[in-house]
């Protein structure tokens, strides 16, 4: 049975900060070294985890918690706005010290990123991995602070390593090879397997499989014509077995922020300003990845827990904040009252060059070269030094928080 | 709920600048009404910028409180910018 599996050497290291911005904040204010922390994007009891420390974690705390129910589980806990700058710090040292061991380094988050030993250098190749996992762990304490810990995972492909890594939290080093798969896996639920949540665990129940080991012995035919009824099904059967599967890169499809409001009573002019403040934050975003878009899309939710969604799709691309804003603005005409959250985000993204001469293209030029000389300045002077005078005053309530998810724009 | 007091104020730092990975060590700084913080240890210094001049920002305790120094790379002016001697 284990012919099967891949039996080359695992080159492949999975490192992840687990409650990253918690160890991060402990490092950072050795006070609360030990101490329940939890990390939460605006002070206040309604808010929603974004992580919580091991300490917080031990007394029943879970990310996406509500804060008030946190405090009921653990009546110390320390909670503190996030702090982009710090996890930015981080998150870049954590880079560099991957990139010294291979140039095929891919960073999942802010707080996870794979190194590829399959092209490194021979010297680099002929260490053991586990020997270069304790380096880098040592290097992070070096180089970040004495309270920084990492999990490494090694395996012979993504999938593996990131299960590796998940076994010996918060501290662990672990290897997933031919020989030892099948007993990390008996030791395992279904949901502990990346990729497995409630509804794919549903579809394997349904077939009889109930354990990752029974997932394992599936054959190829149940799991992609039964289980999962498409070419999926053949990918978790490569991908379990050690075969790299997951090496693929995404092209960026839509950039797009949202907001929780920071009052449920304010005006409709007072949610206009502040939707204007998140065109122009996409805006930016977009043009700094060297893309116009023709798309735009927003949304919002109400209290009454309803969403609400309008789009427009233009012919030729757009590209400031102004031509945003102004689609923007047409489109939320038609939002509903009692709005809890506001969204916007452009899509059908392209490349900023200009291929084809345009009719209207002395304004567009001028419009780009406008935008463009204010990006200059910010980029320069600092973030929003010039803005639309609308948008005044909304840069206290609508700050910058940490993209999970996405490394773009770190 | 975050006790921490947000401050700008300019301090006078006694720090020492050698080798190593982080080559520039606060050791005591004096606030303007006069009052002396030994620091014990920085748990973080991270770069960061106001547009295009950089900032140092070290967190750093005494042991008594957490504090947050900066260091302007252009100036090299130091300020205190947040203190919390207690967390909730």
């Amino acid at each position: 049975m284990n012919n099967d599996y891949n039996q080359t050497r695992p080159l492949i290291m999975h490192i992840d900060l687990n409650s990253c911005f918690a160890t991060v904040e402990q490092q950072s204010r050795p006070i609360l070294r030990g101490r329940p922390v939890a990390i939460v994007n605006r002070r206040t009891d309604n808010t929603s985890l974004v992580t919580a420390s091991y300490e917080a974690k031990a007394l029943g705390v879970k990310v996406g918690m509500k804060l008030r129910d946190a405090k009921l589980l653990a009546p110390g806990l320390v909670a503190l706005e996030s702090d982009p700058a710090k996890y930015r710090f981080v998150y870049h040292k954590l880079l560099g010290i991957m990139s010294d061991y291979s140039s095929h380094v891919t960073m999942k988050s802010i707080d996870e990123g794979i190194i590829d030993f399959n092209e490194s250098t021979a010297i680099t190749r002929g260490r053991t991995m586990e020997s270069i996992g304790h380096e880098i762990k040592q290097r992070l304490r070096d180089e970040v602070g004495v309270w920084m810990r990492c999990n490494v995972g090694i395996g012979t492909n993504r999938f593996l390593a990131k299960t590796a890594a998940g076994l010996h939290k918060p501290d662990g080093l672990d290897e997933i090879n031919h020989g030892n798969l099948r007993s990390t896996f008996a030791d395992l639920k279904l949901t502990d397997l990346t990729g497995i949540a409630e509804r794919n665990e549903a579809r394997l129940n349904s077939v009889g499989i109930y354990t990752p080991l029974q997932f394992l012995d599936a054959d190829v035919a149940t799991l992609q014509k039964v289980v999962f009824k498409s070419v999926v099904g053949q990918w978790w059967h490569q991908r379990l077995r050690g075969y790299e599967v997951d090496d693929v890169s995404y092209e960026m499809k839509r950039v797009g922020r949202q907001y929780v409001l920071d009052s449920f009573n304010l005006t409709h002019d007072q949610i206009i300003k502040r939707l204007h403040h998140l065109c122009e934050s996409v805006g930016s975003r977009m043009r700094a990845q060297g893309k116009s878009a023709r798309g735009v899309y927003v949304y919002a939710k109400t209290y009454e827990r309803g969403v609400w969604h309008a789009s427009f799709m233009a012919t030729l691309p757009f590209y400031s904040d102004q031509t945003i804003f102004a689609l923007v603005r047409q489109l939320f005409l038609d939002a509903p009252d009692h709005i809890r959250e506001i969204g916007v985000h452009c899509y059908e993204l392209q490349d900023l060059e200009i291929n084809q001469l345009s009719l209207f293209n002395d304004q567009i030029v001028r419009e780009r070269r406008t935008t463009d000389a204010i990006d200059e300045i910010n980029k320069r002077f600092g973030d929003r030094t010039i803005h639309s005078a609308d948008t005044l005053g909304t840069g206290i309530y609508v700050k910058q928080k940490v993209p999970f998810g996405s490394t773009r724009y770190l | 709920m975050n006790d921490e007091t947000f401050l700008n104020e300019r301090i006078k730092v006694i720090a020492t600048f050698s080798d190593g990975l982080n080559p520039c060590k606060p050791l005591k700084f004096k606030r303007p009404n006069g009052r002396e913080v030994e620091i014990t240890e920085i748990g973080l210094r991270y770069p960061t910028t106001q547009g295009n001049r950089m900032v140092h920002v070290f967190d750093v305790t005494d042991n008594q409180a957490d504090y947050r120094i900066e260091l302007d790379a252009e100036h090299l002016t130091w300020r205190l910018t947040r203190e919390a001697d207690h967390y909730e």
